[in-house]
């Protein structure tokens, strides 16, 4: 098969294991204790600072960052195994979720060693919360036809107009990353002239509006900036050099267990039914729903070890993206067939809830992070074919 | 270069010499290929040395296996090197010379008749009809597992000369022989085993088709991704268009999937102990996406991958084959999720962090 799809085994990791025991004692004790509920889709929905914040006592936070930092200098594979660990529980983790898989690498890459300073440490304390700020509403696919602007005046700083749009969290979250252009747009170079910025989401002129999801809740917004002075400093990375960056960060954001745990929850809840029924037809679509979630394991495992190597597989991350969303959706109507229950929010039934609120969340799987139709292209690239 | 790569290699250009056939009732399967392998010594790797084997690793006959599979050679390699050999020394009963093919059969309505008593290995008598024998009629020696003799827990494993046998003519949609061998009062020696090792035994033999389907599986990929590549209509190459790249990277992710997992079972393997869930995930995976891949890949392929001159079908009649063979996708799922909840209801997550 092609090189640039392929990655090679991930070695088994015994540290992992410990640190995977550890999370599963905390959420035992938490859940006990009453302190948060399962939920689906959490990442998105489930915003609890409180929460963050004992994840950041633990030192699970910024767990591959340099020390220096107030970062744990793990592997990527303890990583990983704490992260699929707070998904399968449900737990809620949207507060530090964009600022502990993407913001802090991004600076970690690209920031200046006063922005790292500043930001790394409080982010490692479960304290700092990040949006992406990409999306507009006229560019969603077509990321590189953004039109909000930044533009130097006179004492350097950067004034910004514009509005970005999807914005998960942006009215619980300090700082968004986003993506501006820094010079006009050039037909004949669509990914030049745009540059990031690290923008405080508490300065004058910047707007937050809620928009609501599908069940009424409130996780994305639009980000309205008028004549926001940010200052000069807070350029990150490169002027113009901010196409390359997105995409860069996009091997974070598209490789994780939250591809294809987001219903995990529901799956878990499934499991107890037929563990209950112990019903043929059911006992058959739980080992295909297994057999699915243990493949694409092994392929996000794949992609922790190769960051491990330092490696920057955007393109087989954009293909576990791909099988792991089309998996989440599936996994609902597979449940479905073989259950008689009607979904609902509100029924005393966990499966019932569980998949309710998977089957209300689920136009967003395919989309959010770039749609599959996108990542497609991407794998065909991979594929040699552009 | 790595071991694995030079067996590959060897193996590779042994192939060449015998592409892809279709098999025909009077060729049911390739001898030519079979002794070519034979004399370079590779239908005994990873079986001992002492044992009469060629030695090297697991991993060395997963190589050789996936080799023989994308290439569609008509050879009971997969059989012989990761489950009739394996499971005879695994029994501490002998291994027939390597050069003459041995295969592997589940017969659950043999009766099993114990010559002599005594524990370990022994000698048994056979009678019963067994069923879908994979390459009946070309291996001389099957591998059977079979129930024990009444009121004995587990089941005999027995190694049966049928070289004297006729076997029914029954083939798979590849035209591989998939017949069946009538055994009366057959002698053989064999052994006991317990009813885990039994079942250990049945998911390597779902684990070999699954690796044997990975092979494939990319093969198929691969072939498409050329041909699309290669094939213009509207004056460009079909992979220029996007509903084709579409397509393919959907074959892509199911074929990524399928390897990754394989992988990690044989891993599982070749580290000892109970890979009955790892094999069972393996094979209903691949055998999903077997679906997904087979139909698009004949689906770009046109009309041409239709035809018995195009090599093709080699592959996806083995697919649409294998995937039903050594335990389906239904049964195979049904003991995985029963495997994974062992532990209770709230069990399944901490399991399927366990399997492989
Ligand atoms: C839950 C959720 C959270 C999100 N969070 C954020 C966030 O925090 N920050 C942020 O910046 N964005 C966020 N997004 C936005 C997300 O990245 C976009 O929705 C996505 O990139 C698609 O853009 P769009 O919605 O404008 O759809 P469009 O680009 O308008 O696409 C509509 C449809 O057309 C298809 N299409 C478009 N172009 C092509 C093409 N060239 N070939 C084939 N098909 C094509 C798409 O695949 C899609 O099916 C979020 C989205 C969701 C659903």
């Amino acid at each position: 098969m092609s090189n640039a799809l392929t990655l090679a085994p991930a070695p088994r990791s015994e540290a992992a294991e410990q640190v995977r025991a550890e999370v599963r004692e905390f959420l035992a004790a938490e859940l006990a204790a009453g302190t948060f509920e399962t939920h689906v889709d959490t990442w998105l929905s489930g915003v609890d600072p409180v929460f963050s914040r004992k994840l950041g006592e633990r030192g699970w936070l910024g767990m591959t960052w340099p020390k220096k930092y107030g970062g744990h200098e793990r592997s990527a594979m303890e990583r990983y195994a704490v992260t699929e660990e707070l998904l399968a529980a449900g737990a809620p983790v949207a507060a530090h979720w964009i600022a502990d898989r993407q913001s802090g690498p991004n600076l970690l890459t690209y920031g200046t060693e006063k922005q790292r300073q500043e930001i790394l440490p409080r982010i490692v304390a479960g304290e700092c919360f990040f949006v992406i700020g990409m999306s507009e509403p006229d560019s969603g696919s077509d990321l590189a036809s953004i039109r909000t602007k930044a533009v130097r005046n006179a004492d350097g700083d950067w004034v910004v107009n514009g509005a970005k749009v999807w914005t998960s969290n942006a009215h619980h979250s300090h700082y968004g990353i986003v993506l501006v252009r820094t010079a006009p747009s050039d037909p004949a170079h669509r990914h030049a002239g745009m540059s990031q910025l690290l923008i405080d989401l508490s300065l004058p002129g910047i707007t937050i509006n809620p928009i609501r999801i599908l069940d009424g809740g409130h996780h994305f917004n639009e980000v309205v900036f008028e004549d926001v002075v940010v200052p000069g400093d807070m350029l990150l990375g490169e002027e113009g050099n901010g196409w390359h960056q997105v995409t860069a960060e996009l091997a974070f954001e598209r490789s994780g267990p939250e591809r294809f745990l987001s219903t995990y929850p529901l799956v878990a809840e499934f499991g107890r039914r037929v563990a209950d029924s112990g019903d043929p037809a059911q006992l058959a679509v739980l080992g295909r729903i297994s057999a699915r979630v243990l493949a694409l394991r092994q392929m996000s495992l794949r992609i922790a070890a190769a960051l491990d190597r330092g490696e920057l597989p955007n393109i087989p991350a954009a293909l576990v993206k791909d099988v792991g969303t089309s998996f989440e959706g599936d996994v609902i109507e597979e449940i479905r067939k073989v259950v008689d229950v009607t979904p609902s929010l509100d029924s005393p039934d966990p499966l019932a809830r569980a998949l309710a609120e998977a089957q209300l969340h689920a136009p967003g799987y395919t989309l959010r992070g770039g749609t599959n139709e996108i990542l497609r292209g991407i794998v065909a690239r991979g594929l040699g074919l552009r | 270069m790595s071991d694995q790569d030079l067996v590959v290699e060897t193996v590779r250009d042994i192939l060449t010499g015998f592409e892809p056939f279709a098999l025909t009732a009077d060729r049911r399967w390739d001898a030519g290929l079979w002794s070519a392998l034979a004399d370079a010594g590779l239908t005994g790797v990873g079986l001992p040395e002492e044992a009469g084997g060629s030695g090297g690793e697991l991993a060395d006959a997963v190589a050789i296996v996936r080799t023989l599979a994308a290439g569609a050679g008509a050879v009971p390699v997969a059989e012989q090197l990761l489950v009739a050999g394996p499971a005879l020394l695994a029994a501490d009963l002998d291994l027939p010379s390597p050069e003459e093919p041995t295969t592997f059969a589940i017969a659950d309505a043999v009766t099993v008749h114990p010559v002599d008593d005594g524990d370990g290995p022994g000698r048994f008598t056979l009678t019963g009809t067994v069923p879908d024998v994979a390459w009946a009629g070309v291996a001389s020696r099957v591998v059977v597992l079979a129930p024990a003799p009444g009121g004995i827990e587990g089941a005999v494993l027995a190694l049966v000369d049928v070289s004297s046998l006729p076997a029914s003519d029954a083939y798979n949609l590849a035209g591989e022989p998939r017949g069946s061998l009538v055994l009366e009062q057959a002698a053989a020696s064999g052994a006991l085993l317990s009813e885990t090792r039994a079942g250990e035994l049945r998911a390597r033999y779902a684990l070999a088709r699954a690796v044997q389907l990975a092979a494939a599986l990319e093969q198929v990929l691969a072939w498409t991704v050329q041909y699309a590549g290669e094939r213009q209509q509207f004056g460009r190459p079909l992979g220029k268009f996007q509903a084709i790249q579409m397509e393919l990277a959907e074959m892509a992710g199911e074929v990524t999937a399928v390897t990754a997992l394989t992988d990690a079972a044989v891993q599982a393997l070749d580290r000892g102990g109970n890979v009955v869930l790892a094999a069972a995930a393996a094979k209903v995976r691949a055998g999903a996406a077997v679906e997904v891949v087979a139909r698009l890949a004949h689906q770009v392929h046109g009309a041409i991958g239709f035809t018995q001159e195009h090599k093709l079908h080699h592959l996806t009649r083995r697919l649409w084959s294998w995937r039903d063979e050594a335990g389906s996708e239904l049964v195979w799922s049904r003991v995985l999720a029963s495997g994974l909840l062992a532990d209770g209801p709230d069990g399944l997550w901490p399991a399927l962090t366990r399997v492989v």
